[in-house]
């Protein structure tokens, strides 16, 4: 059947109805256009200063970076760097000293908090090593480390692997700080079930002077 | 007085003119917006890493990579050795791989393609919104969704002020997958949930009391007295400032 002229002025409305629509969608926010170009900009104004900002290329210098290369020797400030290398294992012992973390909650919340982020993706939560990356890549390596052989190492020696690396694994002393590590290692020692779980019940304001907030309700 | 053609002719001609702008208000008014022209921002960048593959399936935390913006105000882009960690030894031969094998060798940064950007006479302070337990999807959307990211959010000053006036209304409370420290033991059973919040900002904030805003020069809050040095204790939940030195100073 041919089309009248009326199904075709129908067709053709209705074509410029959802024209009109999905442009006041788009105009609206409510469906994003991506794009792989730079937004365009009517009035950059101050928005791109000619100064350094971090990790920002930079034509000032020659290989076009605003970091810096520290001189040859240079040691950062507050920041502890760990000197001992793999095999220093009698060294660790010694050396490896906890600052004097207190067995708190709070403690043991931030070693959790690092552990789930940079242990977790290889040993998993519970530490057993059935991660997501080694079902995915089908590794059978990665040690169970609530086994008792891992529970018979000395806290020194936990945080030793940790910051220097062991095996396949390396080291995470640029990652984690040190109190952080010890965090991890006193988690750990609740997963291995060493050390038992602090009472979780406890108000975290109890023991100190009411200020009228907390933070962590 | 005029002929009939002139007449015609000049109403089309109103018309037409009339429709052009019309066109132009529309597309100048509402187009020319952060919220239309920003997001959607999906450049390509040099190596295809997938955030989808590598915080939505494999569960790795942001702050695996993105550690640095628990302690400090820009997040970092991670350095290659981040990547190496475990491409040396998964896909250790992966072609798209080579930029990230060869910046490993040389030395020299991998070219990653900046999306999210607040103009440089802001700023915009990582470590204190991460501290206040604010999610990492409230300003950059759903990242452990999108095979390549783009941006989410509009960015604009009016934005962040809607935040600072109603935390509650907008924020996403802490997830697992951010890797946010809430000062809580947490139980496993919720890390894989990606829609689960540790602290809802609603919880967060406590019903009875009402926020208030404190007088100028008064944004400083009570350490807690369980903190301990060489943590990043989480901070006290409140507004966000509105003060113009807050952010632009």
């Amino acid at each position: 059947m041919k089309p009248t002229f009326r199904t075709i002025h129908l067709f053709s409305i209705l074509a410029v109805l959802a024209v009109g629509v999905f442009v006041v969608a788009v105009l609206s926010g409510n469906i994003t256009w991506f794009s792989t170009e730079p937004p365009l900009e009517f009035n950059p104004g101050m928005d791109h200063q000619f100064k350094a900002i971090p990790q920002s290329s930079n034509s000032f210098f020659a290989n076009r970076s605003s970091l810096r290369e520290p001189l040859t020797g240079t040691v950062a400030r507050n920041v502890d760097v760990y000197t001992l290398g793999q095999g220093d294992i009698d060294a660790a012992e010694i050396e490896n000293v906890n600052p004097g973390l207190p067995k708190t909650e709070f403690v043991a919340a931030r070693g959790q908090n690092r552990f789930n982020v940079f242990c977790s993706p290889c040993h998993n939560y519970d530490g057993k090593g059935e991660s997501r990356v080694a079902v995915r890549g089908q590794w059978a390596g990665i040690p169970d480390l609530t086994r008792p052989e891992t529970q018979a190492l000395s806290d020194a020696r936990i945080f030793h692997i940790v910051s220097a690396g062991q095996n396949l694994m390396p080291s995470y002393a640029d990652k984690i700080s040190t109190v952080d590590r010890w965090a991890i290692v006193y988690y750990l020692r609740m997963l291995q079930g060493v050390e038992s779980m602090p009472s979780t019940s406890s108000s975290p304001t109890a023991g100190r002077a009411s200020t009228g907030r907390s933070n962590l309700n | 007085m005029f002929s009939r053609k002139f007449d015609v002719g000049f109403k089309q001609a109103v018309a037409g003119i009339g429709a052009v702008a019309g066109i132009v208000f529309l597309i100048g008014y509402f187009g020319v917006r952060n919220e239309v022209l920003d997001v959607g921002y999906r450049p390509e960048q040099p190596v295809p890493f997938s955030h989808k593959l590598h915080a939505g399936d494999l569960q790795v935390s942001c702050q695996y990579c993105h550690g640095g913006a628990e302690v400090s105000a820009h997040s970092p882009v991670p350095t290659t050795q981040t990547c190496m960690n475990c491409h040396t030894l998964v896909k250790a031969e992966s072609p798209k791989l080579k930029l990230v094998r060869e910046s490993y060798e040389t030395g020299n940064p991998l070219e990653w393609v900046r999306i999210h950007k607040v103009p440089d006479y802001v700023h915009f302070n990582h470590s204190r919104h991460i501290r206040a337990q604010i999610d990492c999807k409230s300003c950059h959307g759903p990242i452990e969704q999108m095979g390549v990211v783009s941006q989410a959010k509009p960015l604009t000053m009016g934005w962040c002020l809607d935040c600072h006036r109603k935390p509650e209304d907008h924020i996403v409370g802490a997830r697992p997958i951010s890797g946010i420290f809430t000062g809580k033991l947490h139980d496993m059973k919720h890390l894989k949930d990606s829609t689960y919040m540790y602290t809802p900002i609603k919880a967060q904030l406590g019903t009875p009391v009402a926020l208030t805003e404190p007088a100028f020069g008064q944004w400083t809050t009570a350490l807690p007295a369980h903190q301990v040095d060489g943590i990043p204790h989480p901070k006290v939940a409140g507004l966000g400032p509105e003060n113009c030195s807050a952010c632009h100073y």
